[in-house]
């Protein structure tokens, strides 16, 4: 099949040796690439119950067929592993040449196993001792870029940080600690470079699709990302009530209008880059002080108002910051502002604080170096809370441990379904489901088991994007999402696959991730919010008053694992674990039920 | 439990405010959403207030007993069984969500009669205007399991009081159980009230960069009559509708692209981009 070079490179960093493994084509039409290739890799190569910070946990590069391809915003990987920070599988993206890079080795994904005997880079298939120890992604990235594209990490990673990320080109592989897990191996950074092009069965075809979706991906529907930025949306979400802050203890933020990208277009000097192979350009980036950075809304409102903070050059610099120590910032400002909470509360002495700006820099360094009380808070917000004890659980931001992006539960409730569902944790990226909330059909302060349907479809949509792999910000370009994704994947292939195929596609990859969770010691009890979103309604603003009342959670939650094909409890029925595991070659050991172990809390 | 002297107000507002295009509960009225401006209304008269809604509809925090009516299709019948159970009084003044110049006043004068009773203007009994005994609760039970609806039907069995409008003090004035259904009849009452009542327009992101103005002030109306004001190059509306490209906020709850819903005084209508999140 064109698009695929059929295996995949396993390379024992313990070793310091590689093999190519050959992957069944069966496989690769059932998977693609991305997240769902990476989930599966992940099933066959991670010991059952493994600790994700062990040498024999595998760190996985995902390519997929579009990556190569002239199709815009498809130069894109994943990085899949055990996620240090839930226990649960952790998939992440990035865009950079680091993909196209990566696939010119003539493989389809790179997969990480054991750990090297000292701080090293791989380079041209072989361990060296790095010289980047200590250094940032970037400065790491510069300093091996004779050698080829570059994915590496900060020094939240070598430390071992649970939200560490991994770089590549400036763009990061941010949730779930895979920095960590590389930090754990020993690898400072992984260079590739190579020169097998992928085959692509109908050139012309391909070409032509190419430029329409060109085309329609330079009109309306990307014109937000393009001419703001995602940033647009902190105004908006102020205005609408969904703007997270002080730890979720409001939704709107007094400082919103000077954290806005409306002021910011207006009063501060910016530029716009783009990702490799993107013709959208959605990335904005703003001077601070003699500086400048990128900035996304979630790291604009983890880092601001999350954390009471209104400063926009604080807010930058602390941005750039966290990308220079590889932090993920929406994991970093959550676990800050739940610690500053708990400082509130009487509950953490000598924490960070409400409103202090000042402070954030030095906060974040000593998370990073784990220094004092940043080497708690590295642990993420629910480790943190599980140390203080008494109520803290009840407010730390984070569903299966992974902290909140920047979307209020209670006032975006069919998103609050997908926050409480995800095999992630709490995550905007692998449910869509804002998508329903910010229309005008749903009534956002009031989910029920109807907003099972629409989670699962942005959900799905979402498994498919991220498998092909293309941007989301393409979504809106697309007429007919599955047809024109079939379209575009068979030019690439030379096999038909049509819509319902890629639907099924979809479906499988959801399957595949709960199914690794399940095989890890998910419990039915795992897919929930923390109890202040049930509990507590919003105190003030236009959705003052909203609440998601735990009957009305776990209503939308049973309707969901319904329309999944699943049993009421989210647990997976043999019948599916049976087909899966079959058409994947996968052992279907843990799969049933849900309730083999624990999930692993400690490295 | 009902308690002699006690006075229970109760606020029905789990209709679906369908010919308004949004809950009515929600709408603005000078300063305050309509909900609380009737809870506060009530509340110098009145020992407690109980107000009934729906399971779907979430109210801004009150002080007042919230109770859920279990059968909202059933009309507003179902909600004064639900209230009436619910009260503490031996009577309790009925009123809906909409009414904006209910008046303390009125209803201390409605409590003195110390019967049921309901207010007759032009001969049309205001069922939901009206003084109830609590213990009513279980007839009008009855009379839903029999297919009766009309709140009407539960005032007859309570040998209930007709009271002229024109018994009512000038406390009372404009009529207590002035109320709106539709658009139009919501504007009509704001503009009774303030002939020259505006609403701010705002303009977020993409059309917030487009023009050289972010910020509008504007007589209340529909949102079509609103927008319909604003520099035609913004190009905010599409055949009748709320272009595709932009989405309105109503005081940051609803989201609409229907130009009929009414914007009342001092509300905020935000125009943001369709995409929002991602």
């Amino acid at each position: 099949m064109d698009g695929f070079h059929g295996c995949y490179w396993r390379f024992d960093l313990g070793r310091n040796e590689g093999e190519r493994i050959p992957i069944d084509e069966s496989v690769l039409r059932r998977t693609l690439g991305g997240v769902g290739l990476g989930a599966w890799l992940l099933h066959k190569e991670a010991p059952i119950g493994v600790d994700p910070l062990a040498p024999e946990a595998p760190l996985i590069f995902s390519f997929s067929p579009l990556v190569g391809t002239p199709f815009t915003t498809s130069a894109k990987f994943a990085v899949v592993a055990k996620s240090p920070l839930t226990g649960g599988i952790s998939d992440a993206l990035s865009s950079s040449h680091f993909a196209i890079a990566g696939k010119r080795l003539g493989v389809d994904a790179i997969v990480l196993v054991g750990a090297c005997r000292e701080p090293s880079d791989l380079v041209d298939g072989r361990l060296r001792p790095t010289e980047s120890w200590g250094d940032s992604a970037e400065q790491t990235a510069r300093r091996l870029a004779s050698f080829g594209r570059v994915a590496a990490i900060g020094v939240a990673g070598e430390r071992l940080v649970r939200f560490a990320n991994l770089s590549a080109d400036g763009r990061h592989a941010g949730r779930g600690g895979l920095g960590a897990v590389m930090g754990s191996k020993l690898l400072k950074a992984i260079v590739v470079r190579g020169e097998i092009e992928t085959t692509i069965a109908d050139p012309e075809r391909v070409a032509r699709l190419s430029k329409r979706l060109r085309k329609r991906a330079a009109g309306e529907a990307t014109a937000k990302y393009r001419e703001l930025g995602t940033i647009g949306n902190l105004l908006s979400f102020d205005r609408l009530g969904v703007l997270p802050t002080r730890n979720f203890q409001q939704s709107q933020f007094e400082g919103a209008e000077a954290l806005s990208a409306e002021n910011w277009h207006a009063t501060r000097k910016h530029t716009r880059a783009s990702c490799a192979s993107c013709t959208i350009g959605c990335e904005h980036r703003f001077s601070f002080g003699s500086r400048e950075t990128r900035v996304e809304y979630e790291s604009l409102f983890a880092l601001g108002p999350l954390c009471g903070i209104g400063d926009p050059d604080i807010v930058l610099a602390a941005a750039h910051r966290c990308d220079e120590l590889g932090l993920d910032t929406i994991s970093a400002g959550a676990t800050l502002a739940f610690a500053m909470e708990c400082g509130q509360r009487g509950l953490l002495e000598d924490g960070p604080g409400f409103d202090s700006p000042d402070a954030m820099l030095g906060w974040l360094d000593d998370i990073a170096h784990r220094r004092g009380l940043g080497d708690r808070l590295a642990e993420g917000s629910r480790r943190l809370a599980e140390s203080i004890g008494r109520d803290a659980i009840h407010f730390a931001p984070q569903v299966k441990g992974l902290e909140l992006p920047g979307y209020e539960p209670r006032s975006l409730q069919t998103l609050a379904l997908g926050f409480a569902v995800g095999t992630r944790g709490a995550d905007h990226n692998r449910s869509g489901a804002y998508e329903a909330d910010f229309s005008e059909d749903v009534d956002r302060l009031c989910g029920g088991a109807h907003s099972a349907v629409r989670a699962v479809e942005t959900e799905d949509r979402a498994a498919l994007l991220d498998s092909l792999i293309l941007c989301k910000f393409v979504r809106g370009a697309l007429d007919d999402f599955y047809g024109d994704c079939a379209d575009l994947l068979s030019a690439v292939t030379g096999e038909v696959f049509l819509a319902d195929d890629l639907n099924s596609i979809a479906k499988r990859v959801v399957d595949l991730r709960k199914a690794f969770n399940i095989r890890e010691g998910w419990q039915p009890s795992d897919d929930t919010l923390p109890e202040r979103f049930l509990n507590e309604a919003l105190p003030a603003g236009p959705a003052r008053g909203a609440r998601l009342p735990r009957a009305r959670l776990e209503e939308m939650i049973r309707a969901y694992n319904l329309a999944r094909g699943w049993a009421p409890d989210g647990s997976l029925p043999k019948s599916l674990t049976v087909e899966r595991s079959a058409e994947l070659g996968l052992s279907d050991e843990g799969w049933l039920g849900g309730h083999q172990r624990p999930i692993a809390t400690e490295a | 439990m009902t308690g002699p002297g006690k006075r229970t107000g109760i606020v029905l507002c789990g209709g679906r405010s369908s010919r308004m295009g949004r809950p009515k509960a929600w709408l603005p009225w000078f300063g305050r959403t309509m909900v609380e401006h009737v809870v506060e209304n009530l509340a110098s008269a009145v020992d407690e207030i109980v107000v009934v809604t729906s399971k779907e509809l979430d109210l801004p925090p009150l002080s007042a007993r919230i109770v859920i009516d279990r059968t909202p299709e059933l009309g507003p019948l179902a909600g004064i069984r639900e209230g009436l159970a619910a009260a503490e009084s031996e009577y309790a003044l009925v009123t809906s969500v909409d009414a904006p110049y209910l008046s303390a006043e009125f209803a201390r004068q409605m409590f003195a009669f110390g019967c049921a009773a309901a207010p007759l203007d032009e001969g049309r009994v205001q069922v939901l205007s009206a003084l109830y005994p609590s213990a009513a609760w279980r007839r009008a039970d009855e009379l839903l399991s029999q297919g009766v609806r009309r709140p009407l039907a539960l005032l007859e069995e309570c040998d209930y009081k007709p009271v002229e409008s024109s018994e009512f003090g000038r406390g009372a004035t404009p009529s207590a159980w002035i109320g709106f259904n539709t658009p139009d009849a919501y504007l009509d009452a704001v503009r009774l009230r303030d002939p020259n009542a505006t609403a701010e327009v705002e303009l977020l992101g993409r059309a917030a960069k487009k023009a050289a103005q972010s910020r509008y002030r504007l007589p209340v109306g529909s949102l079509g009559e609103l927008l319909a004001q604003l520099p035609e190059s913004l190009s905010l509306t599409h055949e009748g509708r709320v272009a595709k490209s932009h989405l309105v906020s109503l005081g940051g709850r609803d989201l609409v692209r229907d130009l009929a819903v009414p914007i009342g005084p001092d509300e905020r209508v935000s125009v943001i981009d369709a995409l929002a999140g991602g």
